[in-house]
């Protein structure tokens, strides 16, 4: 430890939700280590990446939260989101069912997380463009409606991945600092900013170790 | 110079020699103990199975040339399956397997469309899972020599069970039965396996018994990694994070292989407290390491333990787990658990998780 990577000013809890097999578990190896395995194993409970990136001057750390799709699981992986401050709801644009679900996914989420989470819609596997089963247009304007940001990437050739999580992250940042304006004046900052053990300011609540939002 | 070139060949010659004698007599001993196993325990299972020395060498890891048999017996049949069962459940697994592939033309009214929806979940879950059971081991993959075997074990399953139904986590565990044993065979095992009370617990996702399990593991987490055990609280890191994985799969997704198949072993001697005693063991063997760590780190280090475990060192770390608290033993603890559960539930339905 002690290394650069630990050097941040703010820690981001986000969870990957979305149904078994829509790739959630590549999307995070893409962003966090540039790997994609075509076999990559089951998730089964949760998986945990980090990574840092630059956010203007500071460095923000994002905690991932890979949890399992399975239906049944979801008793156990709701108990996950609390503490998040964003969320990427992924789908497989060739699985009509998986995008039929994700309003079901979008219950669960604000059932169990703050309501101010940040929350992205994601349709992945653009790079099986033939099968296309949900057509881009209808996904976007499901997000507009819903008030959720919107990309389709494809974790295999790279496509948006990066962008996907920078965009999540930036507009995470920005609400922090919105937040953060808005309780300077009234004199309780809840942040856990600017420490690089991140552990020391953020007491009470410490396993996301991160913001409140 | 020539000198002490000779003399380091002369070492050298010396280690291989020694690393060959090594070798040669962990094959000796393995190859006596299969014929411990063959010739006078597997005969006598009954009497001799609880004796002190057979469980002695079975701590030692049972020869993979018996370990299937033993397994088998271990595991039982309690529920009393025999091979036609699997080949019912199979024919019916299949028929479903074409009925859906053809579109299906057994509707019959809305409840039933919306089984046929749920089983359709299902079969695509397992379809997807296989390809991504074991993979680094290329045998379970489509095109792969036991692809259809480890299909045909859940298919089965999900027709012999379909309360339980397909749950990820399964496939290992069918994985590594199918390793060791023949298919009906690893089918019995298997169903049996998954009827015992911890494994139930879990894979019918029965939330409140799963927090009852995890209650009893941090009494002896308490016990015998005080530190450690105050470090996690400390961190907020709950077990749920690292036992779920470790427990659906029997340790077969986390661990090498080998040493899976290991704690199968002792798993199938002891019962389910030994699955726990195994994750005791792996705290206290990175102990020193977690307790500098914070809690994205250890969950990260727990969710993916390092591949070259040093077997030795491991299982010593297993056998200084101590399953016993004050005076009470893991099934006592947990009874006691379960019961406070069920007294608060009674009490007040309003604390009910």
């Amino acid at each position: 430890m002690g290394s650069a990577e630990e050097d941040y000013n703010f820690v981001f809890k986000v969870v990957l939700i979305g149904e078994s097999g829509v790739g959630k578990t590549n999307l995070l190896s893409r962003f966090t280590r540039n790997e994609f395995n075509h076999d990559s194993r089951t998730t089964i409970g949760v998986e945990f990446s980090t990574r840092s990136i630059l956010v203007g001057d500071a460095v923000v750390k994002a905690q991932i939260w890979d949890t399992a799709g399975l239906e049944r699981y979801r008793a156990i992986t709701s108990a996950y989101y609390r503490g998040a401050v964003g969320a990427l709801v992924v789908f497989d644009i060739t699985k009509h069912q998986t995008y039929d679900v994700v309003e079901r996914w979008l219950k669960e989420l604000y059932d169990h997380a703050e309501p101010s989470i940040v929350v992205m819609l994601v349709g992945n596997k653009t790079d099986l463009a033939q099968a296309r089963e949900v057509p881009t247009e209808e996904a976007r304007m499901f997000a507009d409606n819903n008030g959720l940001l919107f990309v389709e990437t494809s974790a295999l050739d790279s496509t948006n991945v990066e962008q996907a999580f920078e965009t999540i992250l930036k507009e995470i940042f920005h609400k922090v600092q919105q937040q953060k304006q808005r309780n300077s004046q009234s004199n309780t900052v809840a942040l856990a900013s600017g420490s690089p053990d991140g552990a020391a300011t953020a007491q009470e609540e410490k396993r996301p170790c991160c913001v409140a939002i | 110079m020539v000198v002490q070139a000779k003399k380091r060949e002369l070492k050298e010659a010396q280690k291989r020699k020694k690393q060959l004698e090594e070798r040669c007599k962990l094959e000796e001993s393995i190859g006596n103990a299969v014929l411990t196993w063959n010739n006078e325990i597997l005969p006598n299972w009954e009497t001799m199975c609880c004796s002190r020395k057979v469980r002695e060498l079975w701590w030692q890891g049972i020869p993979p040339s018996v370990r299937g048999k033993v397994w088998s017996l271990a595991i039982g049949n309690e529920l009393n399956i025999t091979h036609e069962l699997y080949d019912i459940c199979l024919a019916r697994a299949k028929e479903k397997w074409r009925s859906l592939s053809t579109g299906g033309a057994e509707v019959e009214g809305e409840d039933a469309g919306f089984s046929a929806a749920d089983r359709e979940a299902s079969l695509e879950l397992i379809k997807l899972d296989i390809s991504r059971t074991f993979p680094n081991l290329c045998i379970f993959q489509q095109g792969g020599p036991y692809h259809d075997t480890l299909h045909s074990i859940l298919g089965a399953y999900t027709c012999y069970r379909p309360d339980v139904g397909y749950v990820q986590g399964m496939s290992f565990i069918a994985a590594v039965l199918i390793l060791n044993l023949d298919t009906a065979d690893a089918f019995i095992a298997f169903s049996n396996l998954l009827n015992k009370p911890c494994q139930m617990a879990f894979f019918r996702v029965d939330h409140g018994l799963m927090l009852t399990y995890f209650a009893a593991f941090e009494v002896f987490f308490e016990e015998n990694l005080p530190k450690l055990f105050a470090h996690f609280k400390k961190n907020n890191l709950t077990p749920d994070i690292y036992l779920i994985d470790w427990i659906f799969t029997l340790y077969s997704k986390s661990l090498p292989l080998d040493l899976a198949c290991r704690v199968w072993d002792v798993f199938c001697r002891d019962g389910e407290e030994f699955l726990f005693r195994t994750a005791l063991g792996i705290l206290k063997l990175f102990e020193d390491i977690l307790t500098k760590m914070d809690f994205i780190h250890i969950a990260q280090f727990l969710t993916k333990l390092p591949e070259d475990l040093p077997s030795e060192e491991f299982f010593t770390s297993i056998a200084a787990i101590q399953m016993q608290s004050r005076n009470k033993k893991w099934a006592q603890i947990l009874a006691a658990l379960q019961k406070d559960n069920r007294e608060m539930e009674k009490g007040s339905p309003s604390l009910k998780r």
